[in-house]
């Protein structure tokens, strides 16, 4: 397999380190999965990858030819971003997102849409299951429908790699559960590869072939997932106790949120909560 | 639905066009001006049709501005007039007026050279200020910049004799009053390649909706965006201003008037705001000199006045935040 993304980079802003020499190393046809703290670098290191930054420091390379060698558009061609942080109004129906997707397709002299862009944009919209909501606005949508929709304008982008932040963030676990098995769709059935940022461990255990894990701006942990998924490289990642269990043969992970560990019965109540996990 | 917004605003344009120039304070018909009558011939052709002309490529011109500003700034409030252009602008030409004693520069008035400058001078503070940050940021410079040049100008009509002063304030109303092509034609081109410019940007105003995220990583270079919105709006807005003084609410209400007949798509949002826009400061224009006729009052007072509560009106309506 090919490397589909590859370099190390750094990021500073203001003088502060954000990203300290991560190597990043993406094979076509994989998923990979970013974890680690608030703050960690996530976000930066996929927005790094989706060339919305520039690296402070290093380079990244898509199949071995620098970004700065490609146009935004040549990228874009390749790379598709779902960012987490989105405009809360969007005046427009679900069809024309989808279509914005089409961007790096269309020419600055070409009039409106052609058909072809309107078959990526129902078919991306068939995807993920939202063909019906196709001339909605996007004011009437709820947090899952609309996450789908930015999947979908991102699939209508054409792109083989998509890049997607906290996709399931926010969501109730009724679609967290839809959007965790559209991108398993995307990564087992359409072989699409796929990177993604997340709190929701089981989500990034559940899709991910590799989990990369972050802290302070630097790879803390990286490999298969199945190695990633032991509680003493989590526990020191996060600070907090960890179980992880295995039902059904699919690993379960779940953070102790109980208080007992922390204000116990030999411990006076007002007693510094928090020390523990320090 | 969007194409029968545009044809029927298209048709309200070419009917101002062609009737605009028989209203007025002095009867003119079509009789007269076809038996060759000298007055009704200078009327028409020396002082309505360039003045209508004007109406029509001034409004335009607004219009598309405040549509390619609030899509830019991602804010509904967002124009030239807000945001500084137009008054550095004002300021510019304020200046030359208590400053310069000669009229003509250059076989242009002194005032209109000094507005141009001054509208280019007030876009590159903003853009300088806020050259490698957000577009908070440059909303923020423009208001800076709207704020100071109001207070300076203030100042200078304070130190400003009598006369002087009533001609800037009458200036600041801003109107269309021409005599001949002279001014019709030294703004048409810039309005012409301005909108042109605009047009040819559409599709990354349109990425702007989904945010500037995803803008970017679908190739926009949001950095050379706002620069070339800013310099074409000031190339527009410097030139016009120099004819017309400063005309505010036509590029923050028609926009958003022509939104909701047309969409958010800008490939049908900036030709239906240039054609609403002129049609709706010339018949403004119009409705101005009727008022006190034979009296002529600034249009820039009847867009203010009708403006206002058309904004506010618009704000109520449902589909406004």
């Amino acid at each position: 397999m090919t490397e589909l993304l590859s370099g190390r980079v750094s990021f500073d802003v203001g003088g502060r380190s954000i990203l300290q020499a991560v190597d990043v190393g993406i094979r076509e046809g994989e998923c990979v999965a970013i974890v680690g703290t608030n703050g960690a670098g996530k976000t930066t290191l996929l927005r790094l990858l989706a060339n919305v930054l520039a690296p402070s420091r290093g380079g990244l390379s898509l199949r071995g030819t620098p970004y700065n060698q490609l146009t935004a558009r040549q990228l874009a061609g390749s790379l598709a971003y779902v960012p987490q942080v989105r405009p809360a109004r969007v005046p427009l129906t679900v069809r024309d997102v989808v279509l914005l997707g089409r961007y790096p397709h269309k020419r600055r002299w070409s009039f409106g849409y052609e058909a072809a862009d309107f078959e990526a944009a129902a078919r991306a919209l068939e995807v993920v299951g939202a063909a019906d909501l196709a001339a909605r606005d996007m004011s009437e949508l709820s947090g899952g429908e609309c996450q789908g929709v930015y999947i979908a304008a991102a699939l209508a982008q054409e792109a083989e790699c998509l890049i997607l932040d906290e996709p399931t963030t926010y969501l109730d676990p009724g679609h967290q559960r839809q959007i965790a098995h559209l991108l398993e769709r995307l990564i087992r059935r359409d072989g699409r590869t796929l990177v993604f940022a997340s709190h929701d461990l089981n989500l990034a255990f559940a899709l991910a072939d590799r989990v990369i894990a972050l802290a302070a701006g630097k790879v803390v942990a990286a490999g298969p997932t199945a190695d990633m998924l032991v509680t003493p490289l989590l526990e020191q990642l996060y600070g907090a106790p960890f179980h992880v269990s295995c039902p059904a043969g699919i690993p379960v992970v779940s953070v102790d949120l109980s208080t007992r560990s922390v204000i116990g019965p030999d411990r006076a109540p007002d007693g510094a909560p928090g020390e523990e996990t320090t | 639905m969007k194409r029968t917004f545009l044809v029927c605003v298209a048709a309200v344009w070419v009917g101002i066009l062609v009737l605009g120039p028989f209203v007025g304070a002095h009867e003119v018909g079509l009789g007269e001006l076809a038996a060759g009558d000298a007055v009704a011939s200078r009327i028409i052709w020396q002082l309505r049709v360039p003045r209508l002309l004007l109406a029509l490529l001034a409004g335009g011109a607004l219009a598309v501005c405040g549509a390619a500003f609030q899509t830019l700034f991602g804010n509904p409030l967002a124009e030239p007039y807000t945001l500084g252009v137009a008054g550095g602008a004002a300021l510019g030409a304020v200046l030359a007026q208590q400053l310069v004693s000669t009229a003509v520069v250059g076989g242009l008035p002194v005032v209109a050279v000094a507005s141009f400058a001054g509208a280019l001078a007030a876009s590159s503070v903003i853009v300088f200020v806020a050259r490698r940050r957000s577009t908070a940021t440059l909303l923020l410079a423009g208001v800076a910049v709207a704020l100071t040049s109001s207070a300076l100008i203030l100042f200078v009509q304070y130190l400003a004799d009598f006369s002087r002063t009533f001609r800037m304030v009458r200036w600041m109303m801003g109107g269309l009053a021409v005599v001949g092509y002279r001014e019709v034609l030294w703004v048409a081109p810039w309005i012409v390649f301005g909108a042109v410019a605009l047009f040819l940007m559409r599709r990354e105003l349109d990425q702007l909706a989904t945010g500037e995220e995803i803008a970017t990583s679908r190739g926009v270079d949001l950095g050379r965006l706002r620069m070339a919105v800013v310099a074409v709006v000031s190339l527009m807005v410097g030139a016009l201003v120099a004819v017309t003084g400063p005309i505010g609410f036509v590029g923050l209400i028609v926009p958003h008037w022509v939104r909701r007949g047309v969409g958010h798509a800008h490939a049908w949002v900036l030709p239906g705001a240039f054609v609403a826009g002129g049609a709706f400061l010339a018949l403004c224009d119009l409705l101005a000199r009727r008022i006190l006729a034979p009296a002529d009052l600034p249009v820039g007072v009847l867009t203010a006045i009708i403006g206002g509560p058309f904004f506010l009106w618009l704000l109520l309506q449902n589909k406004y935040r």
